[in-house]
């Protein structure tokens, strides 16, 4: 990867020099060798603090929408990364013109703690960019590991375990707010658990309140998830948030036909936004 | 005679048995001051004033279901403390419902207050917005109850409209009457029909005129300041302009309190806490502060 | 006298046995101070647990009062209770300096949380020192040593297989006269461990006071995903909010965690809010570590625990910080170069 590496610095440099974007957004080192951060570069003689390899575990697209407004901005993306770009134009948080993709290939990152393949690039579906305005790196193979091993353990669970499951994962919650801060999906101005005069989210730290947050999360952002797995990685309680994503995702498969967020496969619109006569509803 | 240096006390708290709870106290009065201001009058169920407090103090204002706000004392009676309340959110807009009889919550008092003792001999220049009155007027009604400590004493008050001047009572007939007081008004925005006729200004040129017109001088005065961040922001910068000195000039802050006590953390301007130190600083304590 | 660590065991059942007892153990996945008792599992091998014992002194919810309305009436009834005694055993040098922090704040500067004084006075503070510190820790440069816990009330220093057990206070005195059954004579020596990474933090405290309009805030700003993970694991984070739980005509009020990160910390009634940025939120976060509260209690509120750096998502690293806080030209040095 160090060629990539020399390849992103070197972009990075002339799109900045030539007054082309802004800023880059990809990854800094930090003070450990398996410590990589998001950074934004906004001069090109800082270029060269942009880094590559197996330990960039963080997905930076949300940083896009904190610097659009200021100038095209690039960022280095990574199937996940490209997903997300796709993500936001659809959610009319950026159009096509304001942000430059640096595509990058992507084998999968290392998880620090176990020196294994991070989960979310082990369950990754998408490794080379599905967006870009240039590819940095060959192609990568396209594994398309199967992703629902969790859900399919978590769905032949009796409903008490299920229960037991459920309020684990939500009792260990300390509602940080680091999954949704995290993810492209979630692009609300103002998040419902702030809407203090409404009242919707409760202050208090329980197993209620965590689940109420967790399960509003995730039906709001519903078909618009890019599976990429970051609102997990980012959680530091290690609560195993992709099972309700996953399921999501397969339940809409299952009810709607093949579909994929973040404009993966030309499927038409997000099916639980769009009404259609033929619409399944055994539910009703 | 060379004056006092204005003093503001930073180290006032006392502590007063368990901070957060509150006292239940009754609402013995509500005045409708404007359409979103009420000013109401709160005792113990027995009848008593909830606490004594010092003009500028804060008082944290309860109605359980819904919640509690922090806000200045706006003057103390024998038997009552006051508060005037602006309807601007979930919690002010419940307590705006209250009625006479009904009980509420009340803890406090919190902060430090305003320097009346070293402004003694001074001529008093008051400067006040919209609802950042409550906390002049307590400073006010506490130099025209010691008349005699004080020199002249000017109040100039601003509201957006004529509607939106809050205890018109006290700025039109009570005051003016006061010996040696001199209120002056101004509103932003005159409205057809309002029946206003008096000044049509921002607060800040506003003062600069009326300083100008009433040949005021800054030789042994205090100026006392109170009002939203648009109001401070430029009142302080005409203050200075005018030739105060930021040791004579006297502000109250305000800021989301939660505790009242300098725990809770979020009332900060840098190290200093504006719900324990403050809320009551002088332009040049302001000055060396983050502008945080 | 030394306390042999395989038989720690004993001794903590025979303390469980007397009042409550936490541990540092495994919870489900993650790791806390959990109470003692059946299938719990003491890891003293944790070099510091996930979430700090923070919550033993101040939960992360607790009620102040709580209320009724019945008409007009209104009925307030104070939560506060007295706490009956509780040790804490295996707590870290870090942790031990994060009490005296937390001490400074309830308990001094005019007012006395009673919530807070209760539990701090019904705790017994038993700190292990720590052998082999983390490449995050950094303690022994900026608040404590991995090898001293002054203010803990009783010290027990890592000798390989056996503590040392020292008490410090007259708490701890009570405490070890108690646990003489389980304990050894002898002399062992003490591993004096120093952290790797260390901190000048010299003169941060001064040089941020001139840093409030430095470029580092947006930097770090561009970084941090301004969620509560720092402020939720770290020791000494105090901040704290007070709402309620309504069920139609009673309630109770209690007070939360609070994180200077979120966008609603600091927003008032009418919409101002003086830190809606997050550049200005991060800069709240560090000042107050590393400068404010230092002029309030003349210590940082910084521990050198390293949690904050571990489980940042966004890999937000202080040590850092303060590097570059330390190697930043001070700001009058600065407006003096820029008119040179």
């Amino acid at each position: 990867m160090a060629d990539v590496q020399d390849t992103i610095r070197e972009r990075a440099a002339a799109l900045l020099s030539s007054g082309e974007v802004s800023a880059v957004i990809g990854w800094g080192a930090g003070r450990f060798d398996d410590v990589r951060f998001p950074l934004v570069v906004k001069r090109a003689e800082d270029a060269g603090k942009l880094v590559f390899d197996a330990s960039c575990v963080q997905m930076t697209a949300k940083r896009l929408l904190e610097h659009t407004g200021e100038g095209k901005v690039a960022l280095v993306a990574r199937g996940c990364e490209s997903r997300a770009v796709n993500r936001f134009i659809a959610d009319h948080q950026l159009t096509r013109d304001q942000v430059y993709v640096i595509g990058v290939p992507c084998p999968g990152m290392v998880d620090p703690a176990t020196g294994e393949t991070l989960k979310r690039c082990a369950e990754c579906q998408v490794r080379n960019p599905v967006v870009h305005d240039e590819l940095v790196g060959d192609p990568v193979p396209e594994p398309k590991p199967y992703r629902f091993a969790e859900v399919d353990r978590v769905e032949a669970m009796s409903r008490e375990e299920r229960r037991a499951f459920f309020d684990e994962m939500y009792g260990k919650c300390i509602r940080c707010y680091a999954c949704r801060n995290a993810c492209p999906c979630c692009t609300c101005r103002e998040c419902f658990v702030e809407q203090d005069k409404v009242g919707w989210q409760g202050k208090a730290f329980n197993v209620n309140e965590a689940r109420y947050y967790g399960m509003i999360r995730a039906f709001h952002t519903g078909d618009r998830c890019i599976e990429c797995g970051e609102c997990e990685r980012a959680c530091p309680m290690g609560l195993p948030l992709m099972v309700i994503m996953h399921q999501q995702v397969r339940d809409i498969d299952k009810l709607f036909g093949p579909y994929e967020g973040g404009g993966l496969t030309d499927s038409g619109p997000d099916p639980l936004r769009t009404y259609k006569t033929d619409d399944i509803e055994e539910f009703m | 005679m060379p004056k006092t240096p204005i003093e503001v006390s930073h180290g006032c708290a006392r502590n007063n048995g368990e901070p957060y709870v509150p006292q239940v106290c009754r609402v013995i009065d509500i005045q409708e001051q404007t359409h979103d201001v009420k000013s109401f009058r709160l005792q113990t169920l027995d009848g008593k004033r909830p606490f004594a407090c010092e003009p500028g103090q804060l008082g944290m204002f309860s109605d359980p279901p819904y919640g509690e706000c922090m806000f200045a004392v706006a003057g103390v009676g024998e038997d009552y403390c006051e508060f005037i309340v602006k309807n601007v959110g979930f919690t002010t807009n419940h307590l705006h419902e209250l009625s006479v009889g009904d009980e509420v919550g009340l803890r406090g008092p919190y902060g430090n207050w305003f320097p009346y003792e070293s402004a003694k001999g001074r001529d008093m220049l008051f400067i006040g917005g919209g609802i950042g009155m409550p906390p002049v007027r307590a400073f006010l009604r506490h130099c025209l109850a010691h008349r005699e400590d004080y020199g002249r004493i000017d109040f100039v008050y601003s509201a957006s409209t004529y509607d939106d001047l809050v205890c018109k009572d006290d700025l039109f007939n009570v005051w003016p009457n006061e010996p040696d007081t001199h209120v002056h008004v101004s509103v932003y925005h005159a409205k057809e029909g309002d029946g206003w006729d008096g000044a049509v200004s921002y607060t800040a040129p506003y003062l600069e005129q009326v300083f100008a017109e009433e040949g005021l001088s800054t030789e042994n005065a205090c100026a006392v300041l109170c009002g939203g961040p648009s109001l401070f922001r430029t009142c302080r910068e005409s203050l200075l302009k005018l030739g105060f000195a930021p040791e004579d000039i006297v502000t109250t802050l305000e800021a989301r309190m939660k505790c009242g006590v300098g725990k809770c953390g979020r009332c900060n301007v840098g190290g200093v806490f504006i719900c324990l130190e403050g809320p009551v600083f002088t332009e040049a304590e302001l000055a060396r502060m983050p502008r945080d | 006298m030394l306390l042999k660590k395989a038989k720690a065991g004993a001794l903590l059942d025979a303390i469980a046995a007397k009042e409550r007892l936490f541990v540092p153990a495994d919870d489900r996945g993650t790791s806390r101070f959990v109470a003692y008792g059946a299938g719990v599992e003491p890891r003293f091998d944790l070099l510091n647990t996930k979430l700090p014992p923070k919550d033993l002194l101040f939960p992360a919810t607790e009620t102040l009062y709580r209320w009724s309305r019945d008409g007009a009436d209104l009925a307030i009834d104070s939560a506060f209770a007295e706490t009956d005694p509780f040790t804490v055993f295996g707590l870290r040098p870090c942790d031990m300096a994060s009490v005296d922090r937390l001490d400074a704040v309830f308990l001094t500067k005019g007012y006395v949380d009673e919530f807070y004084q209760a539990k701090r006075e019904a705790a017994t503070f038993v700190v292990a020192t720590c052998a082999h510190p983390g490449r995050a820790c950094f303690c022994d440069s900026i608040a404590a040593s991995p090898h001293e816990a002054p203010t803990a009330d009783v010290l027990l220093e890592d000798a390989g297989e056996e503590w040392v057990v020292t008490p410090q206070t007259e708490k701890g005195a009570s405490a070890v006269e108690a646990w003489k059954p389980y304990l050894e004579e002898g002399d062992a020596e003490p591993i004096k461990a120093a952290c790797d990474l260390k901190v000048d933090m010299a003169a941060v405290p001064e040089k941020l006071k001139g840093m409030f309009d430095d470029p580092i805030w947006s930097d770090i700003g561009d970084q941090c995903l301004t969620c509560g993970t720092c402020t939720f694991v770290c020791p000494t984070c105090y901040c704290f909010n007070i709402d309620q739980d309504v069920r139609e005509d009673e309630g109770k009020r209690f007070r939360c965690w609070d994180s200077c990160m979120f966008t609603d910390y600091t927003a008032m009634a009418g919409g101002h809010n003086p830190r809606a940025s997050k550049e200005s939120r991060v800069r709240q976060r560090f000042m107050h570590k590393l400068t404010y509260f230092n002029d309030r209690y003349d210590m940082n509120l910084c521990v050198g625990c390293g949690r904050c750096m571990r489980d940042c998502p966004a890999a937000v690293d202080i040590s850092l910080i303060i590097d570059r806080i330390a190697a930043s030209e001070p700001a009058q040095e600065k407006e003096a170069m820029a008119h040179a």
